[in-house]
């Protein structure tokens, strides 16, 4: 087994007396971590943040139509959301990151949807489940708001009508890798009101 | 089927495709509404719809072309004649789909016809159920019911103007913009 | 603005009755559908009005309802709806008749196919065509099946509201497997558009027969299941019996049908009694209770599934001995030729084009089309000009009229009752708004 050199301390650039005494060998405190330098993780807090943020993302109950059957089923146990840490649904939207809306919104629910996506409290996301949330979908018509981002930023849209449960998963997914990149909510992209 | 020769304002009987449809005088909707309730037993109001016939036969539709094993191209003429529909009496229709609970299941459809800004006497006292049905025509065609004792939008917003499914309201919605259009 | 009109024409204010149809009617008066605070109540105790929005956790959609409040008990009640108003009336008026039957399926998005089967059958009435046999007996297991799915997801839901929060999970590992059975058979899970006027639209993929009994072995035992776990549950039972009663009588002035219907007495089923596609040579019971309150209304939804079941052994029976036969009319004015001919024949290929692009055409005519969708009855009215688009669909659902009979069905109902009787008139917004 060839010998890997392990990283210490210092060349993730730990630095102590060393920057006022050049020359100096390894100090107190870095003769006692020796034992357990291995074992130690260094990240910055944005990185550290944003990984306990992707791990549980709690949705809003903001099932409108046949889209909110498919995903009470990526609840129910064959795609369990629950290995996400997403089993929490919210009915209440201050305690919610994640706006799911599922379903068609016609106007008259436009300003109620509005009002729950500016209760949730910064960092919040929100995924256009389906055709009609992402684009109006199928009715082109006098009632049915074309696009759910017209009123809200929206992070993922996922196509379907309705997605699979498998395709929703997709895109919580792709959420989740994005809030772990570092990838800001959509709101501060496009620079709307949150 | 009894005879529904007493009901009154009774102006015609149709007959078509399995269905009766009896067109009854607007103005004595309820009285009729009554008389098939209690006397012929039409207890259950199923569907309350208003139709609207503006434009219709200007598109001039043509009858039914070709025959079971599909267009003969071969035999023109062999095709059925061209017809425009038959003009109706008003611009609304209003269908009143009464259902009786016995064997047999007899249906009836009521018909009453109107112009636009003329009322409808409500059936909301003969059938309860008829509330919601004649609030949501009056919402989506605009039709008023006399009598009704809320008649108040239901589907749309309350400040909404127009009245959606008349054919001289516009479907609305957008134009579909495809990617890499100039 | 909407303004109420109230101009007067000339009726004979004789002719006017009192709504009150009859002694001891619970309908609310003068207006059927809300209840009205009692104006000496408002002047003696503190009403509190509360506003349950479109948007709350159970999982009914989008309902609004204004809730007025003495306390615990339920004084007046106003339901409000439209926020889920998709316009497929209009929509489909705009669409050739093939076009619009991807349509209802949304409408009950989940009963879906009782929606696509009851336009079809509107059209081919109004044809006066036909339909395989095998084409109708696959059309009543998938309806059969439907009924099934539509009745787990309101078990699974309702229970969810009341506190009995295992059967979300049972009720949906069940729903999984009638899931893949549509997805062996239309492609999706949901919304599969299977239905076609003049039967179906492609043959029964191989396969299907072995899995749908294998579900129909393993169903009757988890209802059974079900059925262990609510049946005789003390705390079930306190929380459903005697809720939100319904008479026989204000059940039909009111309009109700299905599950609601029958728990409150009244025998009436319209696949029994205006029998369509293959119902009449089926061998079923029809479950009909006279409590008329919560827990009779489950009890009708659990003997309906297993009712359901027995339709789907019987309709398999039949169509595994149809192997072969054609799946949908050889009428060619509403279908496609077979695709091999379109390599030969001219005809075929000028025929296939005018269908796909410029749609069928139905003969002139209005046709009232009613099927027994898991909440009633589903009723479509369609008048067609003779052309290649419907001139008016109208959908009668149960789920609006159901709605109807919020106020009639809470006299001394608490908060948690209120939720229980919401919960048990088995309710689809998508459908009551349209």
């Amino acid at each position: 087994m060839a010998e890997v050199k392990k990283k210490r301390l210092a060349d993730y650039g730990l630095k102590s007396e060393r920057v006022l005494w050049r020359g100096k060998g390894p100090g107190v405190f870095e003769r006692e971590i020796e034992p357990i330098e291995d074992r130690l993780l260094l990240t910055t807090v944005q990185k550290a943040v944003a990984w306990a943020q992707s791990k549980s993302v709690w949705p809003d109950t903001f099932g409108l139509a046949c889209c909110a059957i498919e995903m009470m089923s990526i609840v129910s146990s064959r795609y369990d959301i629950a290995r996400f840490g997403m089993e929490r649904f919210s009915s209440s939207p201050r305690q919610a990151d994640l706006l799911i809306v599922s379903g068609r919104v016609v106007h008259k629910m436009a300003a109620p949807l509005r009002q729950v996506y500016d209760q949730m409290l910064e960092p919040k996301w929100v995924i256009a489940m389906g055709a009609c949330a992402s684009s109006g979908g199928m009715f082109n018509n006098y009632t049915v708001l074309q696009g759910v981002d017209k009123i809200v930023p929206v992070d993922i849209h996922v196509p379907g009508c309705p997605p699979r449960p498998e395709a929703l998963m997709e895109g919580i997914i792709r959420l989740h890798e994005k809030i772990q990149a570092g990838v800001p909510p959509a709101y501060e992209i496009r620079g709307v009101a949150s | 089927m009894p005879g529904f020769d007493d009901v009154p304002g009774l102006l015609e009987v149709k007959e078509g495709h399995g269905e009766t449809t009896a067109v009854v005088e607007t103005t004595r909707l309820p009285e009729a509404g009554f008389y098939l309730r209690d006397e012929l037993g039409f207890n259950f109001l199923s569907d309350l719809t208003v139709t609207d016939y503006l434009g219709w036969g200007e598109k001039g539709v043509a009858g039914y072309w070709g025959h079971p094993s599909g267009r003969d191209l071969n035999h023109p003429g062999s095709w059925g004649l061209s017809r425009v529909p038959d003009p109706k009496p008003k611009r609304f229709s209003v269908s009143y789909h009464l259902l009786a609970i016995r064997r047999g299941a007899p249906r009836l459809r009521v018909q009453a016809w109107v112009d636009d800004g003329e009322p409808v006497p409500s059936v909301v006292e003969v059938w309860p159920t008829a509330d919601w049905h004649e609030r949501e025509q009056y919402d989506l065609m605009g039709i008023v019911f006399d009598g009704h004792p809320n008649l108040v939008r239901i589907i749309m917003d309350d400040d909404w103007e127009g009245h959606p499914l008349r054919k001289d309201y516009p479907i609305g919605g957008e134009p579909v913009r495809f990617s890499g259009e100039e | 603005m909407a303004v109420a009109s109230r101009r007067t024409s000339a009726i004979d204010p004789a002719v006017l009755r009192a709504p009150e149809i009859y002694p001891g009617s619970h309908i609310p008066d003068p207006i059927p559908t809300i209840l009205l605070v009692e104006p000496r109540l408002r002047e003696s105790e503190d009403i509190l009005q509360v506003n349950f929005g479109p948007n709350h956790p159970s999982t009914h959609g989008v309902l609004r309802l204004v809730v007025d409040l003495n306390g615990e008990t339920v004084v007046g009640l106003r339901a409000i709806i439209g926020y889920l108003h998709t316009g497929f009336e209009k929509n489909m008026e705009q669409k050739t008749w093939w076009k619009a039957i991807t349509y209802p399926e949304r409408i009950d998005y989940v009963a879906f196919q009782n929606n696509e089967l009851v336009f079809v059958l509107a059209i081919e009435q109004l044809l006066d065509m036909e339909i395989p046999p095998k084409a109708a007996w696959m059309r009543t297991l998938l309806c059969e099946l439907n009924r099934i799915h539509s009745h787990l997801i309101w078990l699974a839901t309702s229970a969810l509201e009341l506190g009995a929060i295992a059967l979300f999970w049972y009720g949906f590992r069940e729903r999984e497997r009638i899931l893949d059975l549509f997805e062996l058979v239309g492609g999706t899970r949901m919304h599969t558009r299977y239905f076609q006027t003049g039967g179906l639209a492609e043959d029964i993929p191989p396969g299907f027969f072995p899995e749908c009994r294998a579900f129909t072995e393993r169903m009757p035992s988890s209802i059974d299941e079900y059925e262990t776990l609510l049946t005789r549950n003390e705390i079930w039972l306190q929380r459903t019996v005697g809720i939100g009663k319904l008479s026989a009588q204000d059940a039909v002035a009111m309009g109700q049908s299905g599950p609601v219907l029958r728990a409150s007495g009244v025998d009436w089923d319209l696949r029994r009694d205006e029998p369509y596609l293959t119902y009449g040579d089926i061998d079923f019971d029809v479950p009909v209770y006279t409590g008329g309150d919560v827990y009779h209304r489950y009890r009708v939804h659990m003997d309906e599934m297993r009712q359901s079941v027995r339709i789907v052994d019987q309709c398999l029976d039949r169509l595994e001995g149809m192997e072969g036969e054609p799946w949908i009319t050889d009428d060619r004015r509403v279908v496609l030729p077979p695709r091999d001919e379109l390599h030969t024949s001219m005809e075929s290929l000028i025929h296939h084009f005018k269908i796909v692009t410029e749609g069928y055409r139905v003969p002139e005519g209005e046709i009232y089309a009613t099927v027994e969708s898991p909440r009633g009855e589903l009723g479509c009215y369609v008048v067609s000009d003779g052309g290649p688009k419907p001139w008016r669909v109208k959908f009668r659902t149960p789920s609006f009229v159901a709605l109807e009979a919020t106020a009639t069905c809470m006299t001394d109902a608490l908060v948690a009752d209120f939720i229980a009787i919401v919960g048990s008139l088995d309710t689809v917004m998508g459908e009551a708004d349209r």
